[in-house]
């Protein structure tokens, strides 16, 4: 671009920005007063379904607050898109966490996106409540990935996710036989520990083998020999749904009939469509989804988004509710709502407290059982 | 370390056969192309992709098959995978076409460097895996099963399966097929008397643009053949599934000799073996290593792969 033209775009909006504000502050004591949380995940790219599903539960309540207090308060959602990807997220970061309108976000939804966006934010002291990134470092101070004092989560991370998964694939087999294998990501190889660490209080449950796949692999053959020479007959993977579709096909085929279990990262509906028959019985933990909770909620949702709810929908709805009780508190200034999210003891719609710890993490993780009936994952109830 | 290959070494080894002779398929498209132009066609991987997707566009969308619908039987079962091969054949094959018209031969005849081409068939490549992103919204694609994988029998303790048996026999055939068209043809001695001697070719009457795009084609169809063979195996394509294969097949091609079409043979078939039993071995994890020390190793010794370079010394 011209630096002539740069240099009078700029003053454009500069000009605009000014009487943009002057209007706002002009019909401020007349109308609601206009406030912007953001939503940040995939809302495009293949992971785009898991986004839209959380935004729209993020749009839901902010729906109901607004239906609410009509009078005060008038708050605008910012969709921020980060395709998961870290690379992205590295982008689009900076400009949100610079935009002191926003006064806090639901999200990131993927812990590698944000890691990538937490040196924005924190400058910016941008407060985060993310309903789906689980990995461990987040919250802990003593690794670089900290989010302190910004990153907040309502979804149980990963330490708690993997002793569920143990039990859960382990459940009615006695002196169970475990094959653990991962896809080598940041997401897996860390699970997959947290879940051979579980397998040690399961009584009688034994590790017989491990492999640790490429994301990219799809001949697993090599794989399925060293689970018939293992004689397993419980396999846990704890990577992503599209390789666990292609995994269980070549296992079903192989005529094996070892149970086959697999995290929250294959807790996806594609995850049956794309392995048909093959993926009959598999188990699979996740969060329990808004159904679970009521079906009168998830019915009024149907009815006012136009679509059922999705994954982490009652996480995204609790961090959303969380920010918008403190912008109904008066809480419109960022250090203020750092603040009020920091101290904040309330229920969530599950009926549990939500009370943030010093790092950021809330005091339970409830992971559900999910088994592939008719092609679709049945939540069975929260892992015990 | 070593019960896993012990225990089921008849069961990996015809999985690396099958795997092999995919690879097989597709570093011809690398091999020939080679041989003629000397120059890599970096847009194989994708024409593979595009291959599988023929493969599930025919049996979904044509033929009306569903995840859920039963496989076929009799008659039924032959046509459908006969137009599934045939039609992945055809779109790997127009595509490659595609590829020279865009890629190659404007470049040609204006007679830039080998480096500008090898950019250019990158681009390509590039265009082609991201246009597939778009149209399947960056979504894998699981195909409907339309061959039932019955077990036919057991060998020493390892299943053979209906699919690998099919991918086994058939894969041979169709090279066979056209390791015979370049060797007796008359359009095969034109490919192999360019990639002898370009000049001397066209003083001889050969049509140069008729034979490189007949080369890619050749190349594109057992390319798409090979995209048949993946599908019915494995069920499943993605936009970037192309990357992984290229990466194989490319490294079939060279540790067989690059050029050379039946290098691309032993180099495929070691290949698929060498994945499964290091896999086996070692871990999946060390698949990517050992692969490449023992293609290091084979270069250390022998520079231009294990049957030297070249369409041309593929005699009769």
């Amino acid at each position: 671009m011209n630096k002539k033209i740069q240099r009078s775009l700029a003053v454009v909006s500069a000009a605009a920005l000014v009487f943009g504000v002057a209007a706002a502050q002009t019909s401020a004591n007349a109308a609601p007063k206009t406030v912007y949380i953001a939503y940040q995940g995939p809302l495009s790219g293949g992971e785009a379904s898991t986004g839209t599903d959380e935004q729209n539960a993020v749009k839901y309540a902010i729906k109901l607050f607004n239906a609410k207090n009509k009078a005060k308060y008038n708050v605008k959602l910012v969709s921020v898109d980060d395709q998961g990807d870290p690379a992205v997220a590295g982008t689009v970061a900076p400009g949100i966490g610079k935009n002191k309108a926003i006064l806090g976000v639901v999200g990131p939804a993927y812990s590698g996106a944000t890691i990538a966006s937490l040196p924005f934010y924190k400058a910016g002291g941008l407060v985060m409540i993310s309903p789906s990134a689980t990995r461990v470092s987040l919250t802990d101070s003593g690794s670089p990935d900290f989010g302190g004092p910004v990153f907040h989560r309502v979804v149980g991370k990963d330490d708690l996710q993997g002793p569920a998964l143990a039990k859960y694939a382990t459940q009615g087999v006695s002196n169970a036989k475990v094959f653990i294998f991962d896809d080598q990501s940041s997401y897996a190889v860390p699970l997959a520990g947290y879940v051979t660490s579980g397998l040690k209080k399961v009584a009688g449950a034994t590790v017989v083998g491990t492999d640790s796949v490429p994301n990219t692999t799809t001949d697993f053959s090599p794989t399925i020999a060293k689970i018939a020479t293992s004689k397993a007959d419980v396999v846990i993977y704890t990577g992503y749904y599209s390789q666990a579709a292609v995994f269980i096909k070549q296992l079903r085929d192989s005529g094996s009939k070892a149970i086959f279990a697999g995290g929250d990262g294959v807790f996806n509906q594609e995850f049956p469509k794309l392995a048909g028959a093959s993926a009959e019985g598999s188990r699979v933990t996740g969060v329990g989804g808004l159904a679970g909770v009521s079906t009168k909620l998830e019915a009024d949702y149907k009815k006012s988004m136009g679509v059922s709810s999705g994954v982490y929908s009652v996480e995204s709805l609790d961090a959303a509710n969380i920010l918008l009780q403190g912008i109904l508190k008066g809480n419109t200034t960022r250090a203020k709502m750092l603040a009020w999210v920091k101290a904040y003891n309330g229920k969530s719609i599950t009926g549990n407290t939500i009370k943030f710890s010093a790092n950021g993490d809330i005091s339970y993780g409830l992971f559900a059982g999910f088994t592939t009936k008719n092609g679709v994952l049945v939540n069975t109830g929260i892992v015990k | 370390m070593f019960a896993v290959l012990i225990d089921q070494f008849w069961s990996l080894t015809i999985a690396g056969i099958a795997l092999g002779f995919i690879y097989v398929l597709v570093s011809l498209g690398y091999t020939m192309v080679y041989g003629v132009l000397r120059m890599i066609n970096f847009a194989n991987s994708e024409i593979f992709m595009w291959g599988t997707f023929g493969t599930i566009v025919t049996s979904r969308d044509i033929f009306g098959y569903t995840q859920t619908s039963a496989p076929a039987t009799g008659p039924k079962l032959a046509l459908v995978l006969l137009s599934q091969l045939l039609i992945s054949m055809a779109v790997a094959g127009v595509t490659a076409i595609f590829v020279e018209y865009v890629a190659y031969r404007r470049l040609r005849a204006k007679g830039t460097n080998r480096l500008a081409t090898l950019i250019s068939a990158i681009g390509i490549s590039i265009v082609l895996s991201e246009l597939m992103r778009l149209l399947t919204d960056s979504r894998p694609v699981g195909s409907p099963r339309v061959l039932e994988k019955i077990i036919l029998g057991e060998v020493w303790g390892a299943n053979l399966r209906l699919d690998t048996i099919i991918t086994i026999f058939a894969a041979a055939l169709i090279y066979f097929l056209l390791e015979r068209f370049v060797k007796l043809s008359r359009m095969g001695k034109a490919i192999r008397a360019v990639s002898m001697n370009e000049d001397a070719a066209k003083l001889m009457g050969v049509n140069l643009n008729r034979v490189i795009t007949t080369t890619f084609l050749v190349g594109g169809l057992a390319t798409g053949a090979a995209g048949f063979f993946y599908i019915t195996v494995f069920e499943y394509t993605k936009f970037n599934i192309g990357f992984t294969m290229g990466m194989a097949a490319f490294t079939a091609a060279v540790l067989g000799g690059i050029g050379n079409i039946r290098g691309a043979f032993y180099g495929g078939l070691f290949l698929g073996l060498l994945e499964v039993y290091a896999s086996a071995v070692l871990g999946t994890q060390w698949k990517a290593v050992t692969v490449f020390i023992v293609l290091v190793l084979v270069l250390l010794f022998k520079p231009n792969g294990l049957f030297g370079e070249a369409v041309q010394t593929t005699r009769a």
